[in-house]
């Protein structure tokens, strides 16, 4: 039983399409977390601006980066459902 | 150089000013007669291509014919100065070329010694400032006209009053000096005499701006015997070289033509004065015969030196008037044409054309430099620099703080720093693009698509700066905020171009902070246009204005596009493994529009403030 399971892992270790789709999760957490830490430093610049014309600028920006990290979750939550099955 | 100059120029002005009420008169004088220059030149600008091309063009065809014309001219106007000056602003508005402008200042050279037969023989001098005043209030009426003939006409009268009005201050202020300066004491025989009296003559004249004055003061003192007759020769020998003094200072407004043509009315009458020196006793037997024939009293002192100033200008004619092609050679060669330095190509080498990958890539870095100088230009046109986009918080208060913004000639600049450098890629790109593999080709095509868009940018933004430096002087409010809305728009599109410049450098997802700029693109130009029809509906703008400004916001929204999509192509790289992943996060157009409805409605999701 436990070198079914070892081979198990190595096989899984060295099917390159399932190396891919890892790396593939994890360049999205990745981008997820970029997207995140933007979020709050275009949140802040946004508390700061005074000007019509910038807060609207961070509005859109910050919109922009809300629906892209829906998107994100989105996709990462297929890859998951795909690594399940 | 220029600014240094100035920096001099001011103070020592300031000192004499205050030192002198004279100097403040001969400084005024020179500025407004040199203002006069600048106003006759737009006159005559105003009928390129129309009569006066057709009647100058027929009057001024051949050499023999300019000339006439120029006597003519100086012999009604009484003054060679003054037709040397027309001349020059008929060169510098491209109305004549330079062989037709030096045949008429030969022609205005013999016309002007006229003057002094009047002034021998009945005692009169035609006083052409007189004309000023009249001239100014007909001039400024026309000005004020519709039609551009009746504005150019304007233009040429106040031009020409303001001339005559410039002269009449610096004679004004010379009186004194005029009376101070009193031949009889000085007089003085032989050479030593002659080369005096010729510097005095040249001095004179230049101090009066009037070979007029010079030869009537002259012809006063010789006929009361105050000075000698041979020492009244070279009074009007330097007379007529210092007349050239009108035309040198009419040619520091002009452009190289008008410098040419001053230099070419400096060198004849100089050379003809240097040679009539030489051979002063020829010409003194030569005058003698003359007047004997013409029965002018040998004891008429006067009326001789009338002769003789005609003679010499004659004597000036015929040595020289067949030269005048070869006078054009030389002062070509004398006064080069300074053209502006041209940006050229700094990465395209043809040794690369044999490894498409290099090609690409110098093709690339080369796009970049084109890049940074459309950048330059679109700042420069909100007088601003690269280096003041750093500045967040100042950024809206320097737009347009910069005066030189309004004489920003984005042609010029076009020619100079864009124009070459885009020749030069499309030049190579078509070199190499036949023979290569697709993956290079199409590359190629993606770039020369980039540089075709930085060009548009750079004439939308002339297009732009029309209405810009119109309207933000405008007398509503509503006006120019909206103008000045349009600016800091731009400036800050092309700050957050750099941005993303430096995210590309750092890796901080650059693919998805596109979505965000085309996002805003479209939000501020869809805010733009409600904004804009707001003001119409509530009054603050008329209906004109509102179209103008909706034209700009256009233009302005078609600048940030083309800006986009160059950058887009130039700095982005799209193989990468997280540029790929990241494509999949990017918001297609519906969902982009999706974005802009979402921040556009007040129940969007805003942060705590």
């Amino acid at each position: 039983m436990k070198i079914e399971k070892l081979l198990h892992k190595l096989q899984a270790f060295f099917d390159t399409e399932r190396h891919k789709k890892r790396q593939h999760v994890q360049e999205l957490k990745k981008i997820l977390l970029k997207l995140k830490k933007k979020e709050r430093k275009i949140t802040h610049a946004l508390q700061q601006a005074d000007d019509d014309c910038l807060i609207r600028r961070y509005q859109t920006e910050l919109e922009v980066i809300r629906v892209q990290r829906k998107k994100g979750i989105e996709v990462l939550h297929q890859l998951k459902k795909l690594k399940k099955t | 150089m220029h600014k240094v100059l100035l920096l001099i120029v001011i103070p020592l002005l300031s000192y004499g000013f205050w030192l002198s009420d004279e100097f403040k008169g001969i400084a005024a004088g020179v500025s407004i007669f040199l203002f006069g220059m600048l106003s006759l030149e737009q006159g005559f600008k105003a009928f390129t291509g129309g009569a006066l091309e057709r009647i100058l063009q027929k009057t001024t065809n051949t050499s023999w014919k300019s000339f006439g014309f120029g006597f003519l001219s100086a012999a009604l106007m009484q003054s060679s100065g003054l037709v040397s000056i027309i001349t020059i602003s008929f060169l510098s508005a491209g109305l004549l070329d330079l062989v037709a402008g030096i045949g008429i200042i030969f022609g205005s050279n013999l016309g002007t010694t006229t003057g002094a037969w009047l002034i021998a023989g009945l005692g009169l001098k035609v006083n052409i400032a007189t004309y000023a005043m009249p001239l100014l209030v007909f001039g400024v009426l026309c000005v004020f006209q519709n039609s551009k003939q009746l504005k150019g006409a304007g233009y040429i009268l106040t031009g020409l009053g303001f001339l005559l009005l410039g002269i009449h201050y610096m004679k004004e202020s010379f009186e004194h000096f005029e009376t101070t300066i009193n031949l009889a004491n000085y007089a003085m025989p032989g050479v030593k005499g002659l080369l005096i009296y010729t510097a005095v003559g040249i001095i004179a004249t230049v101090i009066m701006q009037s070979s007029h004055a010079t030869m009537l003061l002259t012809i006063t003192a010789v006929s009361v015997h105050q000075i000698t007759y041979d020492n009244a020769l070279a009074l009007v020998i330097g007379a007529n070289i210092g007349s050239t003094i009108t035309a040198i200072i009419a040619s520091f407004g002009a452009n190289i033509q008008g410098k040419r043509l001053a230099g070419s009315h400096l060198l004849v009458n100089l050379l003809t004065g240097i040679i009539v020196l030489l051979f002063i006793k020829q010409f003194g037997s030569a005058v003698d015969i003359i007047s004997e024939n013409l029965g002018i009293a040998a004891s008429d002192s006067a009326m001789k030196l009338a002769a003789f100033h005609s003679l010499f200008n004659l004597a000036g004619v015929i040595l020289f008037f067949p030269f005048i092609h070869q006078q054009v050679l030389l002062l070509e060669r004398i006064f080069i044409e300074k053209r502006p330095a041209i940006f050229k190509p700094k990465y395209l080498d043809p040794s690369a054309m044999d490894f498409p990958e290099t090609v690409v890539e110098s093709v690339r870095l080369e796009s970049i430099h084109l890049y940074e100088n459309a950048i330059h230009i679109i700042l420069h046109t909100f007088g601003l620099r690269k280096h003041d986009l750093q500045k967040n918080d100042l950024l809206k208060q320097l737009i347009g703080q910069n005066n030189h913004t309004i004489e920003y000639d984005i042609d010029a600049v076009y020619e100079r720093r864009i124009k070459g450098i885009y020749s030069a890629i499309i030049a190579f790109i078509s070199q190499a693009d036949f023979t290569w593999k697709m993956d290079q080709s199409s590359k190629l095509s993606w770039l020369r698509e980039a540089n075709k868009h930085l060009v548009e940018a750079v004439k939308d933004t002339k297009h732009l700066q029309k209405n810009w430096s119109r309207f933000r002087t405008s007398a509503n409010q509503a006006t120019i905020n909206e103008y000045n809305k349009i600016a800091y728009q731009l400036v800050l599109h092309i700050q957050q171009i750099e941005n993303f410049r430096h995210e590309i450098e750092n890796n901080e997802l650059p693919l998805l902070s596109l979505d965000a700029l085309k996002a805003i693109i479209k939000n501020d130009d869809m805010q733009m246009n409600r904004a804009i029809e707001t003001l119409i509906r509530k009054q603050q703008i008329t209906p004109e204005t509102g179209s103008s400004l909706i034209n700009d916001s256009t233009y302005m929204y078609s600048i940030k596009k083309n800006l986009l999509k160059a950058a887009e192509t130039l700095f982005l790289s799209k193989d990468t493994s997280a540029a790929k992943v990241e494509q999949q996060l990017a918001l297609n157009e519906v969902e982009i529009n999706d974005v802009i409805q979402a921040v556009d409605t007040p129940s969007m999701h805003q942060p705590d403030r």
